[in-house]
């Protein structure tokens, strides 16, 4: 069930309940069920993969604990690690390899019948799989010690908040609170709920009211000129970004509410000022994951090479995070634009950082500012060839977007106006968080008045302008 | 070596990889002090420490090394194992 | 701690409430004293029309059917129940309403929806929200919506949601300028310059036995009121096969003896570009012609039907 389901809003206060109700050295297992319960709605038929991929990983890191031969240790690791891969492999890109099989056995004029499976994605295995790889290695590395219960890990990699979407997180944040649940605490609830609220508000009246717009002119590009184009190109970042934030918000909302801590997976990435700096606010999860498992042991390997050993480490992350989004090429074209954006910029570094000391660019706001729209032009112009739906037609969008103009196409105004209010308080609320954090307070307001007043005035905006139908979130099937 | 002298060689470390002279390095000191610290920037100082101290880390030194506390630990134990 | 949290979430709760039912009754308030548009049209349908005939369906409804020329030729009141982008559900819905207050003589309905299960058909009954409270008779059908469609509409605006400015828009007089109705019928004025297309049929499909079902209740219901219903697919600028479609459609026209008339493949219109808005819509020329053809149609089943001595 996503969170945007009414079965979600019945699930989850029922959980919370029994939760709180439950003496607190079982709460752990009530989350289990819970999260079980949560998946097996989902799919029931993958719960299996779930368990399956938690019985590796549980039995494999006990492995690795017990033996003091650092070979042998290395080789466990390295078992589990592809193991669990296997099946995000399989259902993810074996259609993909596939087709790009047929398409090379059809350039050299070789005719074979090779079946057409359709395979739907297990719902999750992005998510979770990448979980338990970190896990694995990190009890490698002895960031952790394995963890000796198997319900504590069936927890940490099924847990319901985290399990659909992310964000993906570690052993070592994790474990240690399901292992210490504490009692209920007053303050991280209220803070989840906000959090939750909060999310709702971004998915159902920014993302998804966005959606409705750029559906409209992304799904019939060669109908609209390069003025619909360039505007649903500009609104296309802020699309995903209410809608991942937005979801990422209330997961980690839902587990405020459970007591659990989970970290955060956005933070105002387009007050960015440069194309790592919005890697550091955008995806944090995912990038942090990348960081320390890929790019880290990478840029290891080809620190004799300075510079461009960074480069190479940079460029295959990337690469990589692109094909992390699916096996098409627009992914990694995707990701590599990303990689060489980066590249450019790491090989720049002391340059820029040179200039902008020497004239003391970094306090001055119009340099700020013009960082902030940079980053926001580079990032949207690369979401083109991610939001089309192969490269010929990204090709179309920015050659409409060039080459011709026009009026801006509409629709039905209620969707742009709407779209303007939502997208107008989520981008006042960031800015208002990142330059002046302890002003316009309404959530955080110390009369209870103007907070009672904000939660209600949000709930009613939802009611009023949310999209409550059809509307599904694009990371979904991840 | 000594403490000392490892702390010395590896502020002028740290001060040229992220030229900034006003450096002073404590043990508590992590990648969110240091504005230029980054994990694109990081490697440069692994480097250059290997290269200045004349020692091989291994990929396990890294993941251990959470403070520069942690970093001038590892780097006197590699004098130790030598 | 938990008392507090509950008193907190209680005042949230009786804030929303209070908040939810001024706006809401509100919204209501005005949708109700709309003057023209899509709300206005929907409630004229199925609260105030007496119209002898009557025509049902979705956006080819409201642009192929002519009323004066269905009123002069026939000599009886026209209305248009016709609404873009909805289907079965939405005009069983009207029907059931229609049929509560008066028996018009003459439906056509009709029919382009598909049998196809798809989600946004179910997305689109949320045009009939409003009329919940007030119609008993379609409760069954907007509760097809979802299953806790009937928990939803506890709230006073969710009815309205996403409507507050059409609903401000409706209020206006300006609005009847900006999308001018003819009793119900809607002009285009623009030609298709385009060439024809054809669609290869698609597969088999799995069938919305509820949407069959629909359709056929429509029928059922129009027929044991005493109307003659006739049952139309309008043309489109398209060369293509409904084949499971009208299989279905035929069927069930059959069974419940209805003429079914498939004006799709007429060559008068597939030839001719000109008469079209876009692929799927008459303009005015073309709507001219068709409304034409088909009040010949309904005059010569007249005449089969009481044959004149």
């Amino acid at each position: 069930m996503i969170f945007t389901s009414f079965n979600f809003l019945l699930f989850f206060p029922a959980t919370v309940i029994i939760y709180y109700l439950t003496p607190v050295k079982f709460r752990w297992l009530t989350l289990l069920f819970a999260s079980y319960f949560f998946y097996i709605c989902t799919k029931p038929v993958f719960a299996l993969l779930l368990a399956g991929v938690t019985l590796s990983t549980y039995i494999f890191t006990r492995l690795i604990d017990s033996t003091s031969i650092e070979r042998r240790k290395k080789l466990l690791m390295q078992i589990n690690v592809c193991l669990i891969l296997f099946p995000l492999f399989f259902f993810k890109y074996f259609s993909g390899i596939n087709y790009a099989i047929l398409v090379f056995l059809e350039s050299i004029h070789v005719r074979l019948d090779l079946p057409d499976i359709k395979l739907i994605l297990p719902i999750g295995i992005s998510f979770y799989t990448f979980m338990a790889i970190g896990y694995t290695v990190d009890v490698y590395n002895e960031k952790i010690r394995s963890e000796k219960n198997l319900g504590m890990v069936a927890l940490f990699i099924s847990f319901f908040p985290l399990v659909l979407s992310g964000p993906i997180e570690r052993a070592k944040n994790m474990l240690p609170q399901f292992n210490a649940i504490k009692p209920a605490n007053y303050e991280m609830i209220v803070q989840g709920l906000k959090l939750m609220l909060w999310g709702y508000f971004m998915k159902l009246v920014v993302a998804d009211r966005l959606g409705i717009y750029i559906d409209a002119v992304y799904g019939h590009v060669s109908q609209h000129n390069g003025t619909s184009l360039l505007f649903a190109s500009i609104l296309y970042p802020f699309q995903e970004y209410a809608d991942f934030g937005g979801y990422s918000i209330i997961a980690i909302g839902t587990a405020n509410v459970l007591g659990i801590n989970v970290i955060q997976n956005f933070k105002r990435p387009f007050f960015a000022t440069s194309m790592s700096e919005f890697w550091r606010r955008w995806h944090i999860s995912l990038i942090s994951w990348l960081t320390d498992y890929v790019f880290t042991p990478l840029s290891f390997t080809f620190r004799k090479y300075k510079t461009w050993g960074i480069v190479i480490a940079l460029m295959i992350t990337f690469f990589l995070s692109g094909l992390w989004h699916g096996p098409a090429l627009t992914f990694i074209v995707w990701g590599l634009i990303q990689g060489i954006l980066l590249s450019i910029e790491a090989l720049t570094n002391r340059k820029r950082a040179g200039f902008e000391k020497k004239h003391n660019l970094n306090r001055k706001g119009w340099y700020i500012f013009a960082g902030i729209c940079v980053t926001f032009i580079l990032f949207s112009a690369s979401e083109v060839i991610d939001r089309a739906t192969s490269i010929n037609e990204a090709y179309h969008v920015f050659h409409r977007i060039i080459a011709t103009r026009g009026t801006l196409f509409i629709g039905t105004p209620s969707t742009l106006i709407f779209s303007g209010i939502g997208l107008t308080m989520l981008l006042l609320k960031d800015f208002f968080d990142e330059f002046l954090p302890s002003r316009m307070l309404l959530f955080g307001s110390k009369h209870k008045f103007v907070r009672i007043m904000a939660y209600s005035s949000i709930i009613i905006l939802i009611l009023l302008i949310g999209v409550f139908d059809g509307g599904q979130f694009i990371y979904f099937q991840f | 070596m000594d403490r000392t002298a490892v702390i010395n060689k590896l502020t002028g470390i740290f001060r040229k990889v992220f030229e900034d002279n006003s450096l002073v390095l404590t043990d508590e000191m992590t990648a969110n002090d240091v504005e230029q610290w980054v994990s694109l920037t990081h490697m440069l100082l692994i480097t250059e420490i290997e290269t200045d101290f004349a020692i091989t880390l291994k990929l396990k030194d890294l993941n251990k090394m959470h403070t520069v506390g942690d970093m001038i630990n590892i780097i006197l134990s590699k004098f130790e194992t030598q | 701690m938990i008392k507090k949290i509950i008193l907190n979430i209680a005042l949230v709760g009786i804030v929303v409430f209070v908040l939810d039912f001024a706006i809401g009754r509100t919204l209501r308030y005005f949708y109700f004293r709309e003057s023209s548009g899509l709300h206005f049209r929907s409630t004229y349908a199925m609260e105030q029309t007496r119209a002898d005939i009557l025509v049902f369906g979705s956006s080819p409804a409201v642009h192929h059917y002519i009323p004066e020329l269905f009123e002069s030729t026939l000599n009886m009141t026209f209305y248009n129940t016709g609404r873009d982008g909805n289907g079965a559900f939405y005009q069983l819905a009207v029907l059931k309403s229609v049929l509560k207050r008066y028996k018009p003589k003459i439906i056509i309905f009709d029919w382009s929806d598909t049998f196809k299960k798809d989600v946004s058909s179910y997305d689109r009954i949320s045009s009939l929200l409003p009329y919940y409270r007030t119609h008993p008779e379609i409760r069954d059908i907007i509760e097809y919506k979802s299953k806790f469609e009937k928990v939803k509409l506890l709230s006073e605006i969710y009815p309205f949601n996403s409507e507050v400015f059409t609903i401000a828009i409706g209020n206006l007089n300006v609005n009847k300028q900006r999308k001018p109705d003819n009793k119900g019928f809607v002009a285009l004025y623009k030609e298709w310059q385009c060439k024809i297309n054809a669609i290869i049929p698609n597969p088999k499909y799995p069938v919305d036995t509820l949407k069959v079902n629909s359709f056929r209740e429509f029928i059922v219901l129009a027929k044991e009121a005493g109307v003659k219903v006739f049952v139309i697919y309008s043309p489109m600028f398209l060369k293509f096969n409904r084949f499971q479609e009208f299989d279905i459609c035929s069927k069930v026209c059959a069974e419940q003896k209805v003429p079914i008339w498939d004006c799709s493949r007429d060559t008068v219109f597939l030839k001719n570009n000109r008469l079209f808005q876009d692929i799927g819509h008459l303009n005015y020329k073309g709507a001219v012609i068709f409304s034409k053809q088909i009040l010949e149609k309904i005059k010569t089943e007249n005449q089969v039907k009481t044959p004149t001595l």
